[in-house]
């Protein structure tokens, strides 16, 4: 349906690299809104995914948010966040937006793991004479963390895919390409951007598949198990 | 070239999604209108004044942007659509250089396809204008754009595509010799404006909020913008009385009504299409203001 020479011309104009609005500040804007909003989801769902792991107490609140995080129209709740903070704190707003979206999944991989862990595993560690904290840190969390970068690559997919609706609320990012593409209907501008958000998504989800990989690796190598 | 006719398969796919649901009856007139309350407002003027008229009107309104639409008027699954001449103008002939109403209508007029015509022009305008705040506006003594050569630097905030539209940045250098920073502020270009993040917006000019938020819009003396006014497109479909009864509205509507028509909607939360009779007045919209 297009021309392959085309959005790579546009790709390799100089002009385009330039600028507020040019390929690597886009990027970078794409990037640390995406890392922002990770992280603060981070800091917010990994403890109380592995306590609820940990302590096998409200597995029904992942389920919840699970499923609830599907029914939120991010593009509306973008909005709603721009009017309530004003738009002098659009970052923030587009960041909390995202991080709605990138907190179940971290949740779940968390809970997951650390619940999927065998009962005798925890209960010889504390008869080794673990503290629940020594177990927790020593045991516990290195063996979930194979299932923690699984969520870690579904929020990563999710949020630098959607990061692509900041600039409708005047922030930059990949998306930009794509929106003033449309109204410019300049199709190689929205393909080339297209392609970099896919680039950019692919790439970080391969880079944290290579760490899950090297994680399950080596505590099938440290166990002596099935993974060796 | 290539890119046209890219464009016109993926815009026929949708708009034959899009319009595949709405069985057209025998010989109604049918409507379109954009997706954009104001456009719906006036289709809807449109559609009463045909009614009573006596004739036969379907109303198939909110179409999307203009990919998808035009499109449809030329395949004749929309008899009249309102339309605004510069935008028209440069969807056809994206090197049009007209920008004085007169200019651009007779430029519309040679630069539409066959098989649809241009009604009477209305002088409703509803077009790009760069407005500031009443505080900037008197701190620098700004009443038009050539005013902002003296300021040193000036912040502009827009859609993302102004930035490469013929009035955004580079137009207003060649133009007018001012020198602008582009911020590209999305849907929230008014609100930004406000905030203070940047100096100067780019505002439809029928937007209800210039007038609501005491905005100040600078004229634009050298014609950096290009006019658009309400000009409603019509197919062959349209008998002469029907052309005669839309002109009528089209030359009644001054561009302040179509402004008070957007303010009463904005502020009474009316809808065009949910709202048929209580928008009844908007038929004659000289009546309006009142």
């Amino acid at each position: 349906m297009f021309d392959i020479p085309d959005f790579i011309g546009w790709l390799l104009n100089p002009e385009n690299w330039q600028g507020r609005y040019g390929i690597p500040n886009l990027i970078q804007e794409h990037l640390l809104l995406s890392f922002g909003a990770i992280a603060l989801a981070t800091f917010l769902a990994l403890p109380i995914g592995i306590a609820i792991g940990h302590f096998n107490r409200g597995t029904a609140l992942v389920v919840l948010l699970g499923s609830a995080s599907r029914a939120i129209p991010t593009m509306g709740l973008l909005f709603a966040l721009v009017m309530l903070l004003g738009v002098q704190l659009r970052e923030l707003a587009v960041v909390i937006a995202l991080v709605a979206i990138a907190f179940p999944p971290l949740l779940a991989g968390a809970y997951a793991g650390i619940s999927a862990i065998e009962k005798h595993i925890p209960d010889s560690a504390t008869a080794q004479g673990l503290t629940p904290w020594q177990l927790l840190r020593i045991v516990e969390i290195p063996l979930a963390m194979p299932a923690i970068i699984g969520g870690f690559r579904i929020a990563w997919i999710q949020v630098t895919s959607t990061v692509v609706l900041a600039p409708l609320v005047g922030l930059g990012g990949l998306g930009f390409g794509i929106i003033q593409g449309l109204a410019l209907r300049n199709f190689d501008q929205v393909v080339a951007s297209a392609l970099l958000i896919v680039l950019v998504t692919v790439l970080g989800d391969q880079l944290l598949g290579f760490a899950q990989k090297n994680q399950a690796f080596r505590l099938g190598h440290l166990s002596g198990g099935k993974n060796k | 070239m290539k890119n046209k006719l890219k464009l016109g398969l993926a815009a026929i796919a949708v708009s034959t999604l899009g319009l595949a649901g709405c069985a057209q009856t025998s010989d109604a007139i049918v409507i379109g209108s954009q997706a954009y309350y104001s456009n719906e407002i006036v289709a809807e003027a449109y559609a009463q004044a045909l009614e009573e008229a006596g004739y036969e009107v379907e109303r198939n309104f909110s179409l999307g942007q203009r990919d998808v639409y035009v499109p449809a008027i030329l395949e004749g699954e929309v008899d009249l659509f309102p339309e605004y001449t510069g935008n028209l103008l440069q969807y056809f002939n994206p090197d049009a250089s007209e920008t004085e109403a007169s200019a651009v209508y007779d430029a519309l007029t040679s630069a539409l396809p066959e098989g649809l015509s241009a009604l009477a022009m209305s002088p409703a305008t509803d077009q790009d204008s760069y407005n500031v705040t009443q505080e900037f506006a008197a701190a620098n003594n700004l009443s038009s754009i050539t005013d902002l050569a003296n300021l040193g630097s000036v912040t502009l905030g827009g859609a993302p595509e102004l930035a490469e539209r013929p009035y955004g940045p580079t137009g207003l250098l060649s133009v007018y010799g001012v020198s602008v920073e582009f911020l590209a502020t999305g849907d929230t270009t008014v609100e930004s404006l406000v905030a203070g993040d940047v100096d100067m917006a780019n505002v439809y000019s029928a937007d209800p909020r210039i007038n609501q938020l005491g905005l100040v819009t600078l004229s634009d003396p050298a014609g950096l913008f290009l006019s658009s006014n309400l000009v409603p497109i019509a197919s062959s479909a349209l008998d002469q009385g029907a052309r005669d009864a839309i002109n009528a509205v089209s030359l009644a509507m001054s561009a302040d009504d179509l402004v008070a028509m957007n303010v009463r909607s904005v502020e009474e939360e009316l809808s065009a299409v949910s709202n048929r009779r209580r928008l009844a007045s908007f038929r004659r919209p000289n009546q309006l203001t009142n």
